[in-house]
């Protein structure tokens, strides 16, 4: 039996989900579309349950593609029942899809999700009444305090067995007039279909809910501030600057307790080898490059954890669409909307899902601009470039080196989206409609974060982070030892002979100027296409340093660096180039998918290496003059 | 909580509405699209609407119990008009 859940965004419905998944689901695409889709099974009273969790909508109106999604669905006849959880404390603006799922005839329970809102803010419901009017099962839940769940999962395997479709079928707006009240006749004729539900809606919510006019306190109190004229913005950038800086200085002092672990364990398997006399080759081949580069990426989980437990927090409070209209000044400014910055700031975790993110912003223009300057919105994985480098280099000032990178990525993002813009209308010869891209979202009602919907999307994160390192980056620190061990006369322990070094040497020709004219940049870099973080794992493998994130470990390879005139511009210049060259593999994957078509993708590498190119080439020379 | 008894107040933009005072909304000049989300969202005629919160790109309008943010664009073609107190 399936079970769909459907509900307005922000209504806690994949809270709901949560609850009753864990964080055993199954993340797909829907057919066709990157609209994520998951699933999860549930075992109940012997039976199992498929539950999909329905992309979030507002109606069934198709305004999104969201909203086409769940209603093609619904439509599709795979769901046998549909719970629709409904956000109790803003039940006038829920109970319209609600209407508009009763017309449709399918099997449905209502999951009255954030009762305790309700009662905190002194308003009661009458579910009795809500029920009689509706004529469907109203369970109350919280799925928040996982209260309810098993009323509900009961409510939706009853009302399929014994009710099934026929008890609302004959549904609609008259019909629920009349069980309001009696005499009512059709007197909608002159009104249109969306007030025509309201006016049904008022009638309702008149009937069932005592004590309706209590503002939202908490919210009003922190909106005064967080959205004020004046202060939002520099609240907004507070909080960012506490986002890093609690990524940057608190990841690292949980990294050296990972990095004691790592350290015994490199040596523990380097006595390991030699006591097993295994071959020399594959002994370096384990130590030098498997243990190295995966080692380098794992140990900066602390950081990669905390910027997601942040991130997570920023979303779940209610905070993120606040973003988007304390940025929406700036944003009209360079032609898109404040919306179009909420994929801007996703960005700072994972390219990936803020390019799709951008699936929410109207026109196609806004899309593929938006999608163009995401990737200088430092994802996490360039994380491990800056904390290596900046450790290294910029000892006492590290944090503000790392974070550096954070403040030009944003303003060149910026900056380039503001010359698209100029491009855009002088050459596009249908003006620009602004209120295609004008901004409507959202603001929810701020709340507590809940710690389960927090660990399932960090532990999402997590997951994959480590999945990389086990997969890319294990198959790329092969390659990476393989190329620098290999050469033409077959295996070498003399790297100036090895293919890395012919390769890299090409390389480091039309990367000196940037300041990069080193074989061994040139390769970390060729392969940082296939995750950012094996710039930083090339390095430890290049130079054959075990621990490299240990104080042992970056003071030797700083030596080694040193050695061969890598300074602190170099490095400098390093972060700049791994900041704005283009994403990885994946993100390239998903932007040829979002744009829809080669050419655009083309056109963003080529836009970006030049970026790269000319940034890191202007900071070394200017700087060259002075240091 | 009828609001249809309520007229003959001058229409005004969305934009040139007062913080914190009730209104309802007249009339929403804007291409179908729009017009039919902003509906669904419960901005039909005769729906009450509050500025919350005011800056020159966009604000923060509250109707039907939930608060969006709309920007200037979308804003000033809502055309929305006071509510006369006990008038109802």
């Amino acid at each position: 039996m399936t079970i769909g859940f459907i509900g307005n965004p922000n209504s806690g419905k994949t809270t709901l989900f949560n609850a009753y998944t864990g964080a055993n689901l199954k993340v797909a695409n829907w057919p066709g579309v990157t609209v994520e889709k998951k699933e999860g099974a549930l075992k109940y009273h012997g039976r199992i349950f498929k539950l999909v969790d329905l992309p979030g909508a507002y109606s069934l109106s198709s305004y999104t593609l969201e909203e086409t999604v769940a209603e093609n669905y619904i439509l599709s006849g795979e769901v046998d029942v549909l719970i629709n959880v409904v956000d109790a404390s803003s039940l006038e603006r829920n109970l319209y899809l609600t209407l508009q799922l009763l017309e449709l005839g399918k099997p449905l329970v209502i999951a009255l999700n954030m009762m305790d809102i309700v009662e905190k803010r002194g308003m009661e419901i009458d579910l009795h009444r809500l029920h009689d009017i509706l004529g469907v099962p109203v369970v109350p839940v919280s799925a928040l305090k996982r209260r309810g769940l098993d009323s509900l999962i009961h409510a939706a395997a009853h009302h399929r067995d014994e009710t099934g479709a026929k008890n609302n079928k004959n549904n609609n707006n008259f019909e629920f007039a009349r069980k309001i009240k009696p005499e009512a006749k059709t007197e909608f004729s002159e009104f249109s279909e969306f007030e025509e539900k309201y006016s049904v809606i008022e009638a309702i919510v008149g009937e069932v809910l005592v004590n309706r006019e209590k503002a939202n306190l908490i919210t009003n109190k922190a909106d005064a501030i967080l959205t004020n004229k004046f202060s939002g913005l520099p609240a907004f950038l507070l909080i960012m600057a506490l986002v890093f800086f609690l990524t940057f200085l608190i990841g690292d002092k949980i990294k050296d307790y990972i990095e004691i672990i790592f350290e015994n364990f490199s040596e523990f398997a380097d006595e390991a080898l030699v006591n097993l006399g295994i071959n020399e080759i594959v002994h370096s081949l384990i130590t030098d490059g498997i243990i190295a580069g995966v080692g380098a990426v794992l140990s900066f989980l602390p950081n990669i954890f905390i910027l997601f437990i942040m991130l997570a927090v920023l979303e779940d409070s209610g905070y993120m669409s606040r973003v988007a209209y304390v940025m929406n000044g700036i944003m009209t400014k360079i032609g898109l909307s404040g919306k179009a910055f909420v994929p801007m700031l996703l960005g700072f975790g994972c390219s990936v899902p803020a390019v799709m993110a951008t699936r929410s912003l109207g026109s196609s223009k806004d899309r593929l601009r938006t999608i163009i300057v995401i990737p200088f919105m430092s994802c996490s994985a360039k994380l491990p470039i800056y904390i290596l480098f900046s450790g290294m280099f910029f000892p006492g000032y590290s944090a503000l080196a790392a974070y550096s990178m954070y403040l030009i990525g944003f303003i060149l993002g910026i900056f380039s989206a503001f010359i698209f813009n100029k491009i855009d209308n002088r050459y596009s010869i249908r003006k620009h409609n602004e209120e295609n891209n004008s901004l409507i979202i959202e603001l929810p009602g701020y709340k507590t974060p809940g710690f389960r919907t927090v660990f399932i999307y960090v532990w999402e994160k997590i997951k994959d982070y480590i999945l990389r390192a086990g997969t890319v980056i294990f198959a790329a620190s092969v390659i990476i030892w393989g190329v620098m061990h290999l050469g033409f006369s077959g295996y070498t322990n003399n790297i100036a002979e090895s293919f890395g070094a012919v390769l890299g040497e090409k390389l480091a020709v039309i990367l000196s100027p940037a300041g990069l004219g080193f074989w061994q940049a040139g390769v970390a870099l060729i392969a940082g296409f296939a995750a950012k973080e094996i710039v930083a794992a090339s390095f430890a493998i290049l130079f054959g340093v075990a621990n490299v994130t240990s104080d042992s470990g970056m003071s030797m390879l700083s030596a080694e660096l040193s050695a061969i005139g890598f300074g602190s511009l170099n490095a400098y210049c390093l972060m700049l180039f791994s900041l704005l060259y283009p994403p990885c593999a994946a993100a390239l994957a998903v932007i040829r998918r979002e744009s829809g078509s080669w050419g655009k993708l083309g056109a963003v590498i080529i836009f970006q290496v030049g970026v790269a190119w000319v940034v890191s080439f202007a900071v070394y020379q200017i700087f060259s003059l002075f240091l | 909580m009828n609001v249809k008894s309520i007229s003959r107040h001058k229409l005004i933009k969305l934009t040139d509405g007062v913080k914190n005072k009730i209104y309802t909304v007249k009339k929403i000049n804007l291409p179908v699209k729009i017009l039919k989300h902003l509906e669904a969202l419960g901005m039909t005629p005769g729906a009450e609407i509050i500025v919350l919160n005011k800056k020159s790109s966009a604000l923060i309008a509250g109707f039907r119990g939930t608060r969006f943010a709309l920007g200037r664009q979308i804003a000033e073609n809502i055309e929305i008009t006071e509510i006369i107190k006990g008038g109802v």
